[in-house]
């Protein structure tokens, strides 16, 4: 074959296979449902494949870790060493305590997925690849009442949100995912904010934004460090579910509203076992039909078309 | 018979990538096992061949990442091609350049992912942690080019896109 044929069927072999894939990102950008599910069909097929790999090559991850990873493990030895002496001491005060501590619970209003059924799940491998670090496989999935959105808790409180749903599997976004908005209530003062997690500091989650959220000169307003704050009754997950303590207040960069920086009630790197709490998942509202401003929709009240009395206007914009 | 031997190679790669790369790690960073696939391919099969089994090994990847789908194929496309460009122009077929090229294409895949990322929406892709991830990943695979020669050899035969390589060392 001549050369500049050559080159003709390697460019016109390139360009093809760019438009494939730009056309497979595209439907899978647009949500195309039938893209998901193969994807998903992959995956849960291989499923058994990637369970036996685990288990045959888990000795090589051990072998690695307990090879470069000595000195951490050292570390988190002798600070679990200094947490079960705290421990056992706390256990004896706690005997005295316990009433207290029951007081506080209910003050704290924290009746933490009593009602709720949930779906306990392994986590069955950490991120994949370089540029998925917040996010866990679970060896749990549709068949187990699994969906996307539910929220997945350990017993200190939440670690996530279901994101991605197949078969016997789940990918859970963790909350230190940065892109992970959670509503909040900050139990002290009963304010309800916007939060997520700070990049770069693991294991911070910070509250910046809500509706009436106080400013910096509201001093009344501002939550307790050390107080509670737990997901709202009015965000994505079921309410009153923990994620940490209060740490600071600080004002935010504009100086004029606060920041509240908590510190999470779950270390989110370290997860073996979790919790998916099973509720039916809010949909967003469906959005409204967009009309031109200069056109009268067919369906509109033709009263409505009539002069508005005297005051009307400001009761509108009101 | 080479288009199933290469599918099985193909899926032992991603099995390893999604098992055995969750935690073996190096500073933090996982071995790029898929991309020196994709620049092994183009050095393998030459530019007519290679970036399309690169791009079968993108496709396969990204039923593993949360990216959308198609993101790694058409980053594999293209670096598999640059690096069959790359294997064309060799006068030796040589481990020294093998390691070059890997090195250079995995840095290029790592960054021309999380551009590619960032420009589809994907949020916190692009920043000095990528460069370092694209350095070491670059790194590993410049190492670990050398020693999937023989596993290529072995499961697709000899190569096939060196036309303007020497004899092979």
């Amino acid at each position: 074959m001549a050369p500049a044929q050559q080159t003709g069927r390697v460019r016109h072999r390139l360009v093809l296979l760019t438009l494939v894939a730009i056309t497979l990102l595209t439907l899978d950008l647009r949500g195309f449902e039938s893209a998901r599910t193969a994807q998903g069909l992959v995956r849960d097929l291989l499923h058994p494949v990637n369970t036996l790999a685990s288990a045959v090559f888990s000795p090589v991850g051990d072998l690695w870790n307990s090879l470069f990873d000595y000195d951490e493990l050292e570390a988190e030895n002798a600070a679990l060493r200094q947490e079960l002496d705290a421990v056992r001491g706390a256990a004896i005060q706690a005997e005295a305590d316990s009433s207290a501590y029951q007081q506080l619970l209910e003050s704290l209003d924290l009746p933490y997925a009593a009602d709720v059924t949930t779906v306990a799940a392994r986590v069955a491998r950490g991120p994949v690849g370089n540029f998925a670090g917040d996010v866990v496989t679970i060896d749990k999935g549709h068949r187990h009442g699994l969906s996307e959105g539910m929220a997945v808790v350990t017993g200190a409180g939440l670690v996530g949100r279901v994101e991605r749903v197949d078969g016997v599997t789940s990918t859970v976004q963790l909350l230190s995912d940065p892109s992970l908005l959670v509503g909040v209530r900050l139990v002290s003062t009963n304010d309800v904010g916007l939060g997520h997690a700070v990049p770069g500091e693991p294991g911070m989650f910070i509250v910046n934004q809500g509706p009436n959220w106080p400013r910096i000169t509201d001093t009344a307003l501002l939550p307790e460090v050390g107080s509670a704050v737990v997901t709202d009754a009015d965000s994505r997950y079921t309410a009153d579910v923990p994620i940490g303590r209060v740490v600071e207040v600080r004002p935010a960069a504009d100086d004029l509203s606060l920041e509240v920086l908590v510190e999470l009630a779950n270390d989110v790197e370290d997860l073996a076992f979790v919790s998916v709490l099973i509720t039916a998942q809010r949909e967003d509202p469906a959005p409204a039909e967009v009309v031109p401003s200069t056109s009268v929709p067919l369906d509109l009240d033709p009263d409505l078309l009539d002069p508005p009395e005297e005051g009307g206007a400001d009761e509108v914009n009101q | 018979m080479i288009p199933l031997r290469l599918g099985a190679l193909i899926l032992l790669a991603v099995v390893v990538q999604v098992t055995v790369f969750a935690d073996v790690r190096v500073s933090g960073v996982a071995p790029e096992l898929l991309v020196l696939l994709a620049v092994m391919f183009g050095y393998w099969f030459g530019p007519r061949r290679g970036p399309t089994a690169a791009f079968a090994a993108g496709l396969f990847w990204d039923v593993y990442l949360p990216t959308p789908l198609g993101l790694s194929a058409i980053v594999f496309v293209v670096v598999s091609f640059a690096a069959a460009a790359g294997g064309a122009e060799l006068f030796r077929d040589s481990k020294l350049q093998l390691a070059t090229i890997a090195g250079f294409g995995t840095f290029a895949a790592v960054v021309g992912y999380a551009l590619l990322g960032e420009v589809m929406g994907q949020r916190g892709l692009v920043d000095l942690e990528m460069l370092r991830v694209a350095l070491i990943a670059g790194a590993i695979n410049a190492l670990a080019a050398p020693l999937t020669r023989p596993l290529l050899a072995w499961s697709i035969g000899p190569p096939t896109g060196l036309e303007g390589a020497g004899a092979v060392r």
